[in-house]
């Protein structure tokens, strides 16, 4: 008689674990944003508090306020959009820049850069890269078509990339002169520094729309776990929460790569890391990993100012860094498994 | 499974074709609730195309319905209500708990959102009871014998009460004191009023658990009969090209494939 009872306690506390984990990761992500908003940098290093009186509301609002803002939005659509593709894809190596996206919207704000038409207005690089990731969405929806099984659509998304980055490079290769090259590359090694509220009102518009379609294919990600057929038996047609994910990730990693460049890799480690946490279940990681990717990229970013004095880091550098030797690790540790 | 629901799976000229091969021949058949149907012929005779068909996975010509109603013309979530489907080699994409995995059978029954109720967890319980599978509720599918998983993921279909159910050689993987009892469990199930199809290949359980049979062969259904009546010598000879060794044991039908005959 106590055996089943227990059985389902246990199952009812797994569920309960996944809220707590978001609970936690919540107030860890208000720590790391006070801490964000402490901490800053100078050239000659890091520096704490806010530079004086005077000085408190300015460099609080127009520099740290949308740096933190952005490293928690932008981490947490990479570690959001990250989890919800590795569900749909049933690929724990799955990742945002997998789609194109980002590299897409990379190569979008290489032209702006290319045709010298980022100075002319702040937001133009924002609406060159947004632009860029819808375009290699469109690409990717005529490549894979509407019924694009998986392995098409991952097939797809690699040869975006391959070509988003062939462009890019001719961009570099035609640049008019060394100082944009110079700024092309900087710009796509990815960062939070010197962003403004602007920016954050510009990456917004498109994340929230994201944001929520991908979680409307919550249920159908759990669907998929049994398999395409027995998703729609299910009643979860696979093709919708495809497109709702696809579709979704774009717009949110879009906006994203948009303000920052590309920032790599906390799609693929943040929901790795809490995938058991949550019981395995894809629509339960959802949450955890948006939480997850914005603790990360605020406490990366933090790291960042934290370096003794020199040129600054780039955020992409750290999180490529660290992020390439852990997918390698991932990938030696499922050879075995995918042997049998 | 209320009173009032109406009673058969009616199939008019189902037929299946991929490309330019036709893999089922269009089939009119009705099937009623409370049978417990074997769909039973040689491989590629289309018992599967017919079974993924009649659960709406399929592109076909002619119409589904149950009872007037064409599944086409069902919200999919309704479908999904009333239609389970296990398929013949189900995927499991992550190690959930098995006890999760078979709560998946509810997702047709929850809101988005919605945590399990007392029906959900309810019907999971027994589910799992029915397949004898409690024992390992709580362990990571992974950690599982894939004999183990068959019934597991069979107990998914079950969790989802349907009044139809429709499974794809449910027993291939198990021992034979498993294959006893889903063959038990599936009978109880549509005893209790629901229809169950199953694509079998043991023909003794067949005949000994079956209320009727379907016999396929070259994208044909060829006979549709009680068991008794369709499992004849003549025709497993001409159908599956064995010559069996057909009898009884303790007044129960007893069908075994002997020997292989020269091919067509």
């Amino acid at each position: 008689m106590t055996a089943p009872a227990q059985a389902s306690a246990h199952g009812a506390r797994e569920a309960r674990g996944a809220w707590a984990l978001s609970v936690a990761l919540a107030v860890l992500a208000v720590i790391a944003a006070g801490a964000s908003l402490v901490i800053g940098r100078t050239s000659g290093g890091p520096t704490f508090g806010f530079g004086g009186p005077d000085l408190a509301s300015i460099v609080l609002t127009e520099i740290r306020l949308p740096r933190t803002l952005l490293a928690l939005l932008v981490g947490g659509t990479l570690g959001l959009c990250g989890a919800a593709l590795q569900g749909l894809l049933r690929n724990p190596l799955a990742e945002p820049g997998l789609l194109g996206a980002s590299s897409g919207a990379a190569f979008g704000a290489v032209l702006v850069f290319y045709f010298g038409l980022a100075g002319a207005d702040s937001l133009m690089l924002p609406a060159g890269a947004v632009a860029g990731s819808l375009v290699a969405l469109a690409a990717l929806y005529g490549l894979a078509g509407r019924r694009g099984d998986f392995l098409t659509i991952v097939l797809a998304g690699i040869a975006i990339n391959a070509f988003a980055a062939a462009l890019t490079s001719l961009a570099l290769n035609f640049a008019p002169s060394p100082y944009a090259a110079l700024e092309i590359l900087f710009w796509m090694l990815g960062s939070l520094a010197d962003r403004s509220l602007a920016h954050v009102a510009l990456a917004l518009p498109l994340m929230v729309p994201g944001w929520l379609l991908v979680i409307a294919a919550a249920r159908g990600l759990d669907a998929l776990t049994l398999g395409e057929d027995t998703a729609a038996s299910l009643g979860l047609d696979p093709r919708r929460t495809q497109w709702l994910v696809i579709g979704g990730t774009a717009l949110a990693v879009g906006g994203a790569v948009a303000v920052t460049g590309v920032v790599g890799f906390v799609g693929l480690v943040v929901p790795h890391l809490l995938r058991g946490r949550v019981g395995q279940h894809p629509s339960r990681l959802l949450l955890p990993s948006f939480l997850g990717g914005a603790v990360l990229t605020a406490v990366a970013d933090i790291a960042i100012r934290l370096m003794p004095p020199g040129p600054e880091l780039k955020l992409g550098v750290v999180t490529a860094l660290l992020g390439a030797p852990f997918f390698l690790h991932l990938i030696v540790r499922a050879r075995p498994a995918a042997g049998t | 499974m209320s009173a009032e629901a109406p009673t058969t799976l009616a199939a008019r000229d189902v037929g299946v074709s991929y490309g330019s091969r036709v893999a089922l021949q269009p089939v009119t058949v009705e099937l009623v609730r409370g049978e417990l149907v074997a769909l039973v012929g040689p491989n590629g005779a289309g018992k599967t195309s017919l079974i993924k068909a009649l659960a709406g996975l399929l592109p076909h010509s002619g119409t589904v319905a149950w009872s007037g109603a064409a599944l086409d013309s069902l919200a999919p979530r309704t479908r999904a209500r009333l239609i389970a489907y296990l398929p013949q080699a189900p995927s499991l994409h992550w190690p959930m708990n098995t006890r999760d995995l078979v709560g998946l059978g509810r997702l047709p029954h929850r809101a988005f959102g919605a945590a399990p109720s007392d029906d959900d967890r309810a019907a999971t319980t027994w589910a799992l009871e029915q397949t004898e599978t409690t024992a390992f509720a709580e362990r990571s599918v992974d950690r599982l014998s894939s004999g183990e998983r068959a019934r597991v993921l069979l107990a998914r279909a079950l969790a989802v009460r349907a009044p139809v159910l429709l499974v794809d050689e449910p027993i291939a993987a198990l021992d034979p004191y498993h294959q006893l009892q889903v063959m038990a469990t599936l009978r109880a199930y549509a005893g209790d009023g629901a229809l169950v199809v199953a694509v079998l290949h043991d023909l003794s359980l067949v005949a000994r658990f079956c209320t009727r049979v379907l016999l396929l062969d070259g994208g044909a259904v060829v006979d549709d009969d009680k068991p008794e009546r369709v499992l004849n010598a003549r025709a497993l000879e001409r159908h599956y090209r064995v010559e069996p060794l057909v009898t009884t044991h303790e007044g129960e039908p007893l069908i075994l494939p002997w020997r292989r005959l020269t091919p067509r």
